[in-house]
This record gives structure tokens, C-alpha cells and sequence, in this order.
């Protein structure tokens, strides 16, 4: 049995977000995840289909040197992954000994949950469109700029990178807009309202917990159907969208030039739609997503108006770009969830492709009533993985 | 819990994957049955022993115990070396 030690042969870490630029182009073809296996069953990095990940844990290595490597796939570049560094490290120089082109990845898999992807969706002269995502989790947020001012729509937990949006615009942030009370991430909106005064906007169906019944104790601006406002030059619409959760509204953002933007939350995903269960009302709730999908959707939108959502499940809804967002028309076209269906036939295909309900959501949905406040530790636990907000594929 | 054992290894401060790489090599110093006790303060090494010792060919993970020392955490594993 051989085992190595020393840590002799120089192999370079790789930053996640050159690593995040070639799994978009699909540059990346092979990962060796050499955490443990419940680890890696908890959550991993993803990429598009294409990507190969292995689990191999490191300790393999260690005890059957040979059989362990004989598993890595052949490919042009190997990159090894773990939970903070060193046992990717000394698994890529065996890799590298063995005449295997491994790297490994800087700072671990929390590389790769801390990553926020900053990019500019939509430049015009009446105003900006900027995602932030989080690939880790599937989770996309945007920031609107328009003659100084910023709405922010879904902010993630980070407030940081949102400011520094604000910050490089050199706008001022007035409006904080949360398209429902999410379940499975911790909002940043009520922290952004805290810190910048802007007012944070929530639909008060989605200020009661809907398992506990206990009303929301943080501050919060109430949305009604319909409602307008202005950020610069868009006007804002609130449209009401029950069925993912009650209080779930979408903000049709309308350009002078008439050209419109819909913030989807999780309303329709670009290739599903959010699911109705999390509420722990799935059946009752299916007809009113039901009304929500076929009947209130199609009155505000036209093929252009461009769908922005607040979640994707594969890199494969990106372009190489690492934009997720699509015309309506596209979407109508790309999204088998969205294809026409009796409400007998969509209740079928709803309930029978519930993906499982992670047990975390209904605590996230406590931190984001204000019923409880989280230290950085259990956050950050609560959010590991990726969500789990759309309906399964069928 | 007080387990009994023949040697002990102490990897303190050491980081994943050393605290693996020197149990290993301490097992293979011991006999047949002997029972090796690591102290780590490294906290995924309780994960990683329990999937080492699932697979791993000579080796069983007898108990695992968190303790302190001078005000730091510390993970006991306590390896039995089986054949």
C-alpha cells in the first residue's frame, strides 16, 4: 500500500469563478468530488448535463490507490473537489503523478455555495436589468436600474453584493420587492431595509406562515393586485399570482418603448413552474396555480415580454452567457410544464411529479416571517443544496 | 466513555486529509486486534472516519467521542485494527 504524505508536487488551485465560466461553455467536462459519500448525496457542484461528477472519497485514495484512480473519467482536465482544500490538493497530485491533468478547487465545495454571479441581462437607454445569481443553490435575484434609482426583486441573503450593484450604478435604492416569502432561501430584503431605508414590499398573504398560522414580525410594505409604482422610467405592476404560495405576486416592469419584463419569482420557471405544495395544501392550491398559470398570466404578457424567474435547476437553462431569462414565446415553446391541460389533466401531472419537501423550507419560512432569527451557522445550514422549488421532471 | 487502547496518535491542528493519512499509517504499526486512539480537532474528520471504516479493509471505528482540550473542541475516533 502506497501512501503519500508529503505534499511535493506543485498542482494550482483553481478560483470557482473561473471554474463557473467553463462548466457555462461546458469546459469543464470532469469533477471528482472526494468528500464523503453522505456529503456529496447532501449536495455537489452542478453544472449542464454534460458534466461528469464522480464521488471518490479522498480515503479511497488512501486505501486502494490504484482501484481509485482506475474510476477517474479520461479527460483533457480533471478538477478535484472536497470540503475545504487539502484533501483535493493531495488527491489531484496523485492524480497529476499518475500523468492524470488534475487541479483542484480553491477554498472547497464553499467555494461553490458562497458564489454570487453578477451580469448585466438587459442595457438600454431607459435602464438596466442586472441578475445576481447564486449557481449553488439555483437561486437568481435581479437589480433595476433606472435615472439613479434601483429596485431590487428576490435579494438573496448576501446584501453585500447587491450594494455594491447599487453602489457601482450610482443609484439609490428605493424599492425592495420580494415576489413571495420564500422557502428555501433566507431573504435578503427586510436586512437591505434595514441597512439602506428603502422599503421593503411583501404581499400580506405570504406574511403569515402557513404551517405555524403565526403572522410575520418583521416590517414589511403591503402589495394588493394591481398596484403600481415607478423606478425611473419603468412602471411597476403587481401582478397577483396564487398557487406556489397565496401571497406569490410577479412585477411586470413596462419600458417606455412599451417592451416588458416580468419578474416571475416562483411563478413559471424557464422550464417548469414553482410547485404548490410548500404550504402543506398541495391539492387545494393546484386549481388556484391552475387560474394563476392559464388564466391570469396570459392577460399581462406578449410573446417579448422577457421572463425573468427566481430560480433555474440546470445550468442547461443558460446559454454559455449565464443568463437565465427567455422571451415569453420561447418559454411557451421550451417548457413542457406550461403545455395546455384540463385542470383534471394538470392536477394529474402536478401531484404526481412533487419532488420531496425538504424539512428545512418550513424553518426558512419561520426566519423569513421573523419568527425566528438565525445565527450565520444555522443559515447557512439551512440553505445547503440546491432548491427544490419546481415541480420534478415528468 | 472510556475506551481501552494500545496506542495513541495525537493530530491536533492537523487538516484534512492528515489526521486520515496518519491513523492509516499508525493502523498498519499495530497488531491484530490492537486499538488505536486519534484525537483531532479537525470536525469533518467524524464523517470521514465513519466512511472510512465502512470501506476500508482492516479497519473498525469502535466509538467516536467529542471532548475539550484547553478550551478547543476535539474529536476522539478509536480504530481497531480487525485483520
Amino acid at each position: 500500500m502506497t501512501i503519500t504524505e508529503k505534499l511535493e508536487i506543485g498542482v494550482a488551485p483553481r478560483r470557482i469563478e473561473d471554474v463557473y465560466a467553463d462548466l457555462l461553455q461546458d469546459k469543464q467536462r470532469v469533477i471528482v468530488d472526494v468528500r464523503n459519500r453522505d456529503d456529496f448525496a447532501r449536495w455537489r457542484v452542478d453544472g449542464r448535463s454534460s458534466l461528469q461528477i464522480v464521488n471518490i472519497p479522498y480515503f479511497d485514495f488512501i486505501e486502494e490507490e490504484d482501484e481509485s484512480v482506475a474510476q477517474v473519467p479520461a479527460a483533457d482536465e480533471v478538477l478535484v473537489v472536497c470540503a475545504k482544500e487539502g484533501s483535493s490538493q493531495y488527491v489531484a497530485e496523485i492524480l497529476q503523478e499518475r500523468g492524470i491533468n488534475a487541479t483542484y478547487l480553491a477554498e472547497g465545495i464553499l467555494s461553490w455555495g458562497g458564489l454570487y454571479d453578477t451580469r448585466t441581462v438587459v442595457d438600454a437607454p431607459f435602464g438596466k436589468v442586472i441578475q445576481v445569481a447564486r449557481p449553488a443553490r439555483g437561486d437568481l435575484s435581479f437589480v433595476v436600474i433606472s435615472e439613479g434609482q434601483a429596485a431590487i426583486v428576490d435579494p438573496l441573503r448576501h446584501i453585500d453584493n447587491y450594494l455594491q450593484v447599487v453602489h457601482d450604478e450610482r443609484a439609490t435604492l428605493t424599492h425592495i420587492f420580494d415576489t413571495h416569502a420564500h422557502a428555501d432561501h433566507i431573504s435578503g430584503g427586510p436586512a437591505l431595509a434595514a441597512e439602506t431605508g428603502a422599503a421593503y414590499f411583501l404581499h400580506p398573504y405570504d406574511a403569515i406562515h402557513p404551517l405555524d398560522m403565526l403572522p410575520a414580525t418583521l416590517p414589511y410594505n403591503y402589495l394588493a393586485d394591481g398596484q403600481t409604482f415607478q423606478v425611473g422610467q419603468f412602471t411597476v405592476k403587481v401582478i397577483w399570482f396564487p398557487g406556489h404560495t397565496l401571497g406569490q405576486v410577479n412585477y411586470l416592469f413596462t419600458a417606455p418603448t412599451g417592451q416588458t419584463y416580468l419578474f416571475t419569482g416562483d411563478g413559471i420557471f424557464l422550464r417548469s413552474f414553482g410547485r404548490p405544495d410548500l404550504g402543506g395544501r398541495g391539492e387545494a392550491w393546484t386549481p388556484i396555480l391552475y387560474a394563476s398559470l392559464y388564466e391570469r398570466l396570459p392577460q399581462h404578457v406578449n410573446d417579448d415580454t422577457l421572463i425573468l424567474p427566481a430560480h433555474f435547476s440546470t445550468l442547461d437553462e443558460s446559454a454559455e452567457d449565464g443568463i437565465f431569462a427567455a422571451s415569453y414565446g420561447q418559454v411557451k415553446e421550451q417548457n413542457e410544464a406550461l403545455k395546455p391541460r384540463t385542470l383534471a389533466e394538470f392536477t394529474e401531472y402536478v401531484l404526481g411529479n412533487l419532488p420531496t419537501f425538504p424539512k428545512e423550507y418550513v424553518e426558512i419560512k419561520r426566519v423569513n416571517a421573523g419568527l425566528i432569527q438565525p445565527d450565520e451557522e444555522l443559515a447557512s445550514e439551512l440553505e445547503l443544496g440546491k432548491n427544490i422549488c419546481a415541480l420534478a421532471d415528468a | 466513555m472510556s475506551v481501552t487502547f494500545d496506542e495513541l496518535l495525537d493530530v491536533k491542528g492537523a487538516k484534512c486529509p492528515m489526521p486520515l493519512v496518519k491513523s492509516r499509517k499508525a493502523v498498519n504499526n499495530l497488531g491484530v486486534g490492537q486499538v488505536l486512539k486519534v484525537v483531532a480537532t479537525d470536525r469533518g474528520s467524524v464523517a470521514d472516519f465513519q466512511g472510512w471504516a465502512k470501506t476500508a479493509k482492516n479497519i473498525e471505528l469502535v466509538a467516536q467521542e467529542e471532548g475539550a482540550d484547553n478550551g478547543d473542541t476535539v474529536y476522539v475516533h478509536y480504530l481497531r485494527r480487525t485483520k
